[in-house]
């Protein structure tokens, strides 16, 4: 209903003429103000000394022309323009051929001796203006800047514009490479985006060292692109995720928008443009552990789904209920211990600093030191979280929790990317890494729609279910993370497809994933959800039909993932896997085929 | 009143009058053009050119354009010329001036083009 109700504000929007001009006028205002190139900067700082030089040789190729000569019988002659110039090309390059045509005349070999210092301060000065210029730290950032508008200019895939490369927007590019999605890249530190150079990407990440509060810089980045899909603000200072979110609402309220928050007042800020999605990782972590404690295999199943494909399967133990402590309470340990006291949870809280104060049950102390830990019994406790924000307190709370209780299910705050050997070698049941959350989230939301709708489904359904899709999953991929990708059974993205169903054909999903057909064996696929008219199907049976213009979700290992394509996009495979028949693949062999039929 | 402007001005026009001076005359006579002319020409015709380097303007790419366009000419001129003196085995001839001259005559067409341009810009700025 909503959606119908958009689509007729768009209809009276567009019909309305003054509102279209608007529209034209926000447009010219978006296009970058100059198009400058190298070259031009170049020719204008080089101007003085390139007049100077033509000066130069104006006046020494007229000296020789002026100046009386003798050819080699001793009569008078004179050097025309031709040969002039040719001498003073010669001269001037320091190349020197000799007098030519005939030996000069001392008068000649007077003004020579003058154009020769000439013409080398001319050089001097001009080369010297050039290589000044080419060092020059304004200059060089100019190039920079042009060439990375350049670059942002020739996109012609839709890319995300993405703020600030950090440990989450490191990950995401990295993902969305790998997948197959660009991205341009913004951040205020240049050794930041040196590193995007040397990233390990499959496609070139425009990047550029600017601060990304001034419109004109997002502008540059290509904020204004017709392809900029969406905006991700991933810096760490929540004003500056702020200002980026409101002039992509501002200027460009069709893309969408992503941005990291950390605190509450800031999250209802970014409410007031549009409509940003807003990921606080430290409020995310709270919602997944009250996921795993209340339904572990759902959990499983978006810690399954949200990951990089083809990574082997997290292997999770299941969140035990019963006391926890909790050691550091700073904005992650709030909302940690808020999270696990609403699922029903004995706390106990351990701080040192002065947030200890306001609540007389919190142990004030530093959890590292082993007094300080046997007051909160860890013996008697189920579950233990390093919550502060340093690693080497975390990991050293972690081994004395450890040394006092076995059993406990350790939780650890991993506040550096570097770190990840020590968290893992400690061997903690779950790091949290606030990056990593940001980074999955926004890629579970921005590479596929119908995996994000299936992800909102998942909680809606019960643990069992989890739990039986979860072993079905893993028996079509194996030990590592499945692919997960979407497909529309229409003419432009399944065009075998869609001339089966024009000949009158039938599908079913059974038929699909094959099995049946002699050649084919059944494809290591699980069709997750089958939308049609907007009604999502999860998990269609074998016997489920399909229809022109379903929508399916899939999940798979890449080469489940390639046969699919090839079955939606040719016929011959197309016919292979739905009938058996091996149909020659070239337009000349189906030629020839055609009449013996 | 600005120095830059001047020197600007200076050059474009230098550069059409002497222009204009070499072509002038019957077009295949060799005693009515002068080659010092024709260098005069060509070396203010480069400097103007250079001195129109780096504007940014609509109006300063048309300016760039049309002193590439004489130079362009005006150094043909100056090849035909070396060819005909020093190359050719008939020597100057008839037909080799007035190919110079005609190729020098496209050279004032841009050139003339450039000074209305000038004036046009002049104008402008004095209405404003």
């Amino acid at each position: 209903m909503s959606s119908l109700l958009a689509g007729f504000w768009q209809r009276l929007q567009r019909g309305n003429g003054r509102d279209a001009a608007r529209r034209r006028e926000r447009h010219v205002r978006l296009v970058p103000a100059a198009r400058e190139s190298g070259l031009f900067l170049v020719l204008r700082r080089m101007r003085a000394p390139l007049v100077a030089l033509i000066v130069i040789y104006a006046v020494s190729v007229l000296g020789l022309t002026l100046i009386p000569g003798v050819d080699g019988q001793g009569r008078p002659w004179r050097m025309g323009f031709f040969h002039a110039f040719y001498f003073m090309s010669y001269t001037a390059t320091t190349i020197g051929f000799g007098e030519i045509p005939h030996a000069f005349t001392n008068a000649q070999r007077l003004w020579v001796t003058f154009s020769i210092y000439l013409t080398v301060v001319g050089w001097a000065w001009s080369v010297g203006t050039l290589f000044a210029l080419l060092q020059d730290r304004g200059f060089r950032r100019a190039l920079v800047t042009i060439r990375f508008s350049r670059r942002v200019r020739k996109l012609r895939e839709p890319f995300v514009l993405v703020v600030g490369y950090g440990q989450s927007g490191r990950r995401l590019v990295y993902w969305l490479d790998m997948i197959g999605r660009r991205a341009s890249v913004m951040d205020v530190a240049q050794d930041r985006i040196d590193d995007v150079e040397l990233a390990p990407l499959a496609m070139v990440a425009p990047a550029y060292a600017a601060d990304a509060r001034v419109p004109d810089h997002l502008l540059r980045a290509g904020l204004a692109h017709p392809l900029c899909t969406a905006v991700l603000a991933l810096t760490d200072d929540d004003e500056a995720n702020l200002a980026v979110a409101m002039t992509a609402a501002l200027l460009r309220p069709d893309v969408r928008v992503f941005a990291q928050t950390l605190s509450a007042s800031a999250r209802d800020r970014l409410r007031l443009f549009g409509n940003p999605t807003a990921i606080d990782p430290f409020d995310r972590f709270g919602d997944y552990l009250r996921a795993g404690i209340r339904a572990p295999a759902s959990f499983r199943l978006i810690e399954w789904m949200t990951g990089p494909p083809g990574t082997p399967l997290p292997r999770l133990r299941e969140v035990p209920r019963g006391r926890w402590i909790v050691c550091g309470y700073g904005r992650f340990g709030r909302h940690v211990v808020a999270d696990l006291r609403a699922e029903g949870m004995e706390v106990t809280v351990i701080e040192p600093g002065a947030a200890a104060a306001d609540d007389p049950e919190i142990i004030v102390g530093y959890g590292t030191e082993s007094a300080v830990l046997a007051r909160a019994q860890p013996e008697t406790a189920v579950g233990f979280i390093a919550a502060t924000d340093n690693d080497t307190s975390n990991l050293s709370m972690i081994a004395a929790a450890r040394a006092a209780n076995r059993d406990l299910y350790l939780i650890a705050r991993q506040n550096q990317r570097a770190n990840q050997r020590l968290f893992r070698s400690i061997g903690v049941d779950f790091a949290l890494v606030p990056a990593e959350v940001v980074a999955r989230e926004i890629f579970a939301d921005l590479t596929d729609p119908a995996l994000y709708r299936f992800l909102t489904l998942v909680p809606t359904q019960d643990d069992a279910w989890a739990e039986d899709l979860l072993g079905r999953l893993q028996r079509a991929c194996g030990e590592r993370l499945p692919h997960l990708w979407g497909v529309r059974l229409d003419r432009a993205t399944a065009p075998a497809l869609a001339m089966w169903f024009a000949e009158g054909r039938t599908l079913s999903v059974g038929a699909l994933l094959g099995g049946r057909a002699r050649h084919h064996a059944r494809l290591h696929v699980v069709v997750l959800m089958r939308v049609r008219g907007g009604e999502a199907m999860l998990l269609p049976g074998d016997f489920v039909d399909l229809l022109p213009g379903d929508e399916l979700l899939l999940a798979g290992q890449s080469d489940g993932r390639r046969a699919i394509t090839a079955i939606l996009a040719a016929e011959a495979p197309r016919d292979l896997a739905l009938l058996g028949v091996d149909r020659p693949a070239g337009w000349v062999w189906r030629r020839l085929a055609r009449p013996t039929e | 009143m600005n120095l830059e402007k001047v020197v600007f001005g200076f050059f474009i026009l230098l550069a059409a009058t002497l222009n204009f001076g070499f072509v002038i005359g019957d077009i295949a006579d060799p005693m009515l053009h002068n080659e010092y002319e024709l260098f005069a020409a060509l070396v203010v015709s480069l400097v103007a050119t250079v001195l129109k380097f780096g504007d940014r303007t609509q109006i300063g790419a048309v300016h760039l354009a049309t002193s590439l366009v004489a130079d362009l000419q005006l150094i043909a001129a100056a090849v035909v010329w070396a060819y005909a003196a020093n190359a050719a085995a008939s020597g100057m001839t008839p037909h080799h001036m007035a190919s110079i001259v005609s190729l020098a005559a496209g050279a004032l067409f841009a050139n003339v083009v450039s000074v209305v341009l000038l004036v046009a810009e002049t104008l402008s700025f004095h209405r404003r």
